[in-house]
């Protein structure tokens, strides 16, 4: 695409090590952080002393952390399979139904991100107050579900829209009724869209601060991005080291999705935003 | 499809059916709490007195009056610019290097997209531990290198807070933009950039007016989307300063938090959250515009 040319070698190398500096040098002093003894957390050597899982072993022994670990994963696992399943029924409708309303109804979902997060939580911790939810894991789940909502329902009316309707038509004249035919014959053609949704609900639910700091009022129901900022930010002296090790255990999981579901991720990633 | 019937539902019934628990939902979690906030900021409503009344525009006068909203609507404009902006070039810079298809290219591509799916938590943790004014490693390796004598406190003091806390959000979205980059430069044609070359242009002439003419919709949409992002972001202003010093990281989302949750206004934070909806509504309008234009 490029000539290789003096100025253009020198822009490579130049943003290889710069950008490239940038990108990997910070995460890579969080884990040399979280590997110091405690009494060396200070000093600045980098993988060159003496390493030590003490701090790590600190954090994955701490029930309260690990309560929030487990919180987050009820949450996530509830909210990202809540809204896979509800994106599916949506982007099947408006595949492959026509009604009246049907185009408005997709605008306005289609809209959903457009409002500011802070000013629907507003009303969202009234209305769960009533509701008497704050204590519970539902506040969240059902919250989280709508930002899965709009990029799933796209991604999935885009898979259902490539399934031809005679697949469906021959279904029906061999007797077949309309829920047999989605879950027998259709959804499963849209697994891997599915799959890419799930993870998207999943990482996003996992990665939420904003909503988990307000919709949970129960410290025992506390999902670990709220858990962690509430225990280390009210600290009058910071333990850096165990913050560094807590950061690590709140960044494996969706890691570890992302390592081994990556093509599914990159295609949520892409189709969710770019066509909206 | 046609009108073959089921035995009991018709074919529009069923859409209408599947339709339903999405609609649901985003009527509760999205529609009323929008309309319920907008209502809100024209009342006098608290979090600590269950009785409210309505006050009409008095919020909205007070806001406007307030001179720490004009500073908040500036900081939170420079943030939104500096955050896109910063991980916009340089998300540029990395997948045109990325895009060269050197051994481990793929590779690294994989790895710089984990500092975007990391939790903003821990992104706002590890920066304010790099940052940090004592024991920070930016300020140990400054001193190493002579340039500074004694440590800055980075994130204490007010004319830096804000910087650091727009070199954190860089930090995390330059994966991001590099993707869609990467996706945009791979759908230019070859041919065309060939034939540039071929009539002499260099290659920023190339760049400039083959490639990203190009890829313009990619190139526009992800900017205008890292926008609305951006607009939204609370994360990290919150976790590496809570807003502070003196306000210096104070945007609008962390305001409508910190009027409603800590200081239990909610008139106020429904009257600022109406206010930045609007601002947000015009952003998504221009995004919704060119995604238009690019699917017809």
């Amino acid at each position: 695409m490029f000539q290789k040319t003096l100025a253009f070698r020198i822009f490579f190398w130049a943003s290889l090590l710069l950008i490239g500096g940038f990108v990997f040098l910070p995460l890579l002093w969080m884990i040399n952080t979280a590997l110091k003894p405690t009494d060396l957390t200070f000093s600045s050597y980098f993988f060159t002393g003496p390493l030590t899982l003490d701090n790590i072993i600190h954090i994955v022994t701490d029930p309260k952390i690990m309560t929030y670990l487990k919180n987050s994963l009820w949450v996530s696992f509830g909210s990202s399979f809540m809204a896979t399943l509800v994106a599916a029924l949506a982007g099947y409708s408006f595949s492959k139904f026509r009604y009246r309303g049907r185009k408005f109804v997709m605008g306005m979902f289609m809209m959903s991100q457009a409002f500011p997060q802070a000013i629907l939580l507003l009303a969202i911790y009234t209305m769960m107050n009533k509701a008497g939810l704050l204590g519970s894991y539902w506040a969240l789940i059902i919250s989280y579900v709508v930002f899965t909502l709009p990029v799933g329902t796209w991604t999935l009316k885009s898979y259902f829209d490539q399934i031809p309707d005679s697949l469906m038509e021959s279904a029906k004249l061999d007797g077949a009724g309309n829920f047999r035919i989605m879950l027998q014959i259709i959804f499963p053609l849209a697994v891997p869209g599915m799959i890419s949704i799930a993870i998207y609900g999943f990482v996003w639910s996992w990665n939420d601060l904003l909503y988990s700091m307000t919709l949970v009022t129960d410290t025992a129901r506390r999902t670990l991005a709220s858990g962690l900022v509430m225990t280390f930010l009210g600290e009058a002296s910071t333990n850096w080291g165990y913050m560094m090790a807590a950061s690590i255990v709140a960044a494996i999981p969706v890691t570890v999705i992302f390592v081994f579901l990556q093509r599914y991720f990159i295609q949520g990633l892409t189709s969710g935003a770019v066509k909206g | 499809m046609n009108t073959i019937r089921n035995g009991r539902l018709s074919d529009k019934q069923v859409g209408v059916l599947l339709i339903l628990p999405g609609l649901a939902i985003f009527a509760a979690i999205i529609l009323y709490p929008f309309v319920d906030a907008v209502l809100m900021s024209f009342t006098d409503r608290s979090m600590i007195y269950p009785d409210y009344k309505w006050v009409q525009f008095e919020n909205y006068q007070k806001v406007f009056k307030d001179p720490y909203f004009t500073k908040t609507l500036t900081t939170t404009v420079l943030f939104v610019l500096g955050a896109t902006v910063l991980p916009y070039v340089l998300g540029m810079f990395w997948a045109v290097v990325l895009n060269q298809g050197f051994r481990g290219s793929e590779f690294l591509r994989g790895v710089t997209l984990v500092n975007w799916i990391i939790p903003g938590t821990a992104i706002g943790f590890l920066w304010s531990w790099i940052f940090n004014g004592q024991y920070g490693i930016l300020n140990n390796v400054l001193k190493a290198l002579g340039i500074l004598e004694t440590g800055i406190p980075w994130l204490g003091q007010t004319n830096t807070a804000l910087l650091c806390v727009i070199i954190a959000r860089t930090w995390q979205m330059l994966p991001w933009y590099m993707a869609f980059l990467l996706g945009g430069l791979q759908s230019v044609s070859l041919e065309q950039v060939e034939a540039a070359h071929i009539d002499g242009a260099n290659n920023l002439q190339t760049f400039f007016r083959v490639i990203l003419p190009g890829m313009k919709q990619t190139a526009m949409l992800i900017f205008v989307l890292g926008l609305i992002g951006n607009l939204q972001h609370f994360d990290l202003p919150w976790t590496m300063a809570q807003g502070g010093p003196a306000r210096a990281t104070t945007t609008l989302s962390i305001e409508v938090y910190t009027t409603a949750f800590k200081n239990w206004n909610m008139g106020k934070a429904a009257t600022v959250g109406t206010i930045w909806a609007v601002i947000l509504a015009c952003f998504s309008a221009v995004y919704l515009k060119l995604n238009n234009d690019e699917n017809a």
